[in-house]
């Protein structure tokens, strides 16, 4: 198998699997889990918290719930059946009986999941700061709004190289990779000494710690420079991209005999 | 082996089950028919000479390239598979210029191209309903379309009639020796004999994952020679008739099916289908129907599998 990768192709490949991702009942299901915490600022604000309490909230929720459930969740649900449902459905035969390359069609998978993985978790970012605007709350600082399409950016390339992974290598994907988001990256951040700097959140975290200097985003957790959190983000992006593309040109897919 | 497809001791296991058990064969240019029955290994073959499965043991060369590859030549392969999974949520002219456009063409000439193929198979006028509403034959009309789009020269295609109408039948039939008479190769996979029979003489039987046989159909036949030919006609004198072939060395058997009818078995049918004829003038003998059961392909594969 070739090394050839030709951009276009890969754009064509990312269109087809981005819209792949906007399929059946999942769109909607991720469109609410995405909503969830614009949905509780909104509630705030109708209830008539205050502005500085509604902007605080936006924060905490983005930290706590967005970042800690939501992105994980969503990059899983759209990662995880690219190469899976593919498979399972055979509908990869459209595409690996065709020139186009197996690295190019691994990495039009990886941007066409990342793409529509974005489309729910920018609003799910934003959104909620934008609702506590209403009331009353001064437009959020620069950084706070830059903080947080820089952490959902991150963590949508990173986790989405490592699900999309996942899709590929076994047919539990799923399985593992809620095993992950909530054993794997929880417990280890509660690990005494350097065993949080195994999970990703520790620098996603980090990121936003180190990024911004007041509100719930405040307050340096490691000391870690941001820009040293970002390269960590990338890095297992980076690995798990390559990884992806060099095992799927060894592996065979078709789905599991069911005739010959 | 210098063929379009060249298959050496081809072999490709699933966990414990053989979808090939040292497939060799040599397909060569224009149309050739793979026969076999369900779980034979048809599509087994087309997965690999697809690079979608990974051989075994042994060798698969298509076009001159190791089937387990890719890049350019792939360009040169239209596939159109068994199954009728697509990508649902596309429509029809969407999905051909899709594939079109992964294959590298510019969105024009996908355009162009997609259209084109989609009035070859007739479903211009479905081509801008979603995938999810096409029927079975619409499915696999939509299939070829994808598989001929990019005029490659060697299409392989896995039961290409399955689903598809009678008269849907009779039109592809003729697009594919359409398309053999300018210059393609196809390789058409059937369980349905007297599909392929229509279409080419040029045959490859499998069966368990193995070739049985291979090449022209009436010289596979000529391969069976254990077995004795039937040949049934059809005559106001039947026992007549009988009674002056009954001496002739190769028949070993005669049998009356019904009234005004002959079955007659013959080790070697060309020596029978030699006298017949002079039987029939020098005794002036009425004969109004003639025919041999065993020159179909259900035949012959009924008696290559036994």
């Amino acid at each position: 198998m070739s090394d050839t990768v030709d951009l276009p192709r890969v754009l064509v490949v990312a269109r087809i699997s981005w819209r792949s991702a906007f399929q059946g009942l999942r769109t909607w299901a991720l469109g609410a889990l995405s909503a969830i915490s614009a949905l509780v600022v909104l509630a705030l604000v109708l209830d008539g918290a205050s502005a500085s309490n509604c902007e605080n909230a936006a924060q905490s929720l983005f930290l706590l719930l967005t970042v800690r459930v939501v992105v994980g969740l969503v990059v899983l649900i759209v990662a995880v059946a690219q190469f899976r449902t593919d498979i399972e459905q055979d509908t990869l035969s459209h595409l690996s009986s065709r020139s186009v390359t197996r690295t190019e069609i691994a990495l039009g998978k990886y941007l066409g999941s990342v793409g529509a993985s974005l489309v729910f978790l920018v609003p799910a970012g934003i959104a909620p700061l934008l609702i506590a605007g209403f009331a009353g709350a001064p437009a959020p600082p620069t950084s706070v709004t830059a903080a947080i399409l820089a952490i959902v950016l991150l963590a949508t390339l990173a986790y989405a190289a490592f699900f999309l992974f996942l899709g590929l290598v076994t047919r539990n994907a799923l399985l593992l990779g809620l095993i992950f988001l909530f054993l794997w990256e929880e417990l280890v951040l509660l690990l005494p000494g350097d065993f949080p700097k195994l999970s990703l959140l520790y620098y996603l975290q980090s990121f936003a710690n180190g990024e911004v200097t007041s509100g719930p985003f405040s307050g340096s957790l490691t000391g870690v420079s941001p820009a040293l959190d970002a390269v960590a983000a990338l890095v297992v992006m980076a690995f798990f991209v390559a990884l992806t593309a060099l095992l799927f040109r060894n592996v065979e897919t078709a789905p599991q005999r069911t005739s010959a | 082996m210098t063929g379009i497809i060249d298959a050496e001791a081809a072999t490709k296991r699933y966990g414990e089950v053989l979808g090939l058990n040292g497939f060799s064969a040599t397909f060569g240019p224009g149309i050739t028919g793979l026969i076999g029955p369900n779980g034979a290994g048809k599509s087994t073959l087309f997965r690999l000479l697809t690079a979608q499965l990974r051989l075994d043991g042994g060798r698969l060369d298509v076009l001159g390239h190791p089937a387990w590859g890719e890049g350019a030549f792939r360009r040169r392969i239209g596939y159109c598979p068994e199954h009728f999974a697509l990508f649902d949520w596309m429509r029809g002219e969407e999905f051909v210029t899709a594939l079109l456009r992964v294959d590298g063409f510019s969105r024009e000439e996908a355009a162009r191209r997609a259209a084109s193929a989609i009035e070859t198979v007739g479903l211009t006028g479905a081509k801008d309903r979603r995938l999810q509403v096409y029927s079975r034959g619409m499915r696999q009309r939509i299939k070829l379309a994808q598989a001929i789009a990019h005029d490659p020269e060697l299409l392989l295609l896995d039961e290409p009639l399955n689903g598809v109408d009678p008269v849907g039948r009779a039109t592809l039939l003729r697009l594919f020796q359409e398309l053999a008479r300018s210059g393609r190769h196809l390789v058409v996979s059937s369980h349905v004999l007297y599909e392929v029979e229509r279409l080419t003489d040029q045959i490859v039987m499998i069966s368990n994952g193995r070739a049985l046989a291979q090449g022209d159909l009436h010289k596979i036949r000529e391969l069976i020679d254990a077995r004795p030919h039937t040949i049934e006609l059809e005559t106001p004198d039947p026992r007549g008739l009988a009674r002056r072939i009954a001496s002739w060395e190769h028949v070993v058997a005669i049998d009356f099916p019904g009234p005004g009818r002959l079955s007659v078995r013959s080790r070697t049918p060309d020596a029978f289908y030699r006298a017949l004829p002079e039987l029939v003038v020098r005794e002036n003998i009425s004969i109004t129907a003639l025919r041999s059961p065993d020159d179909n392909l259900e035949a012959v594969f009924r008696y290559l599998t036994e």
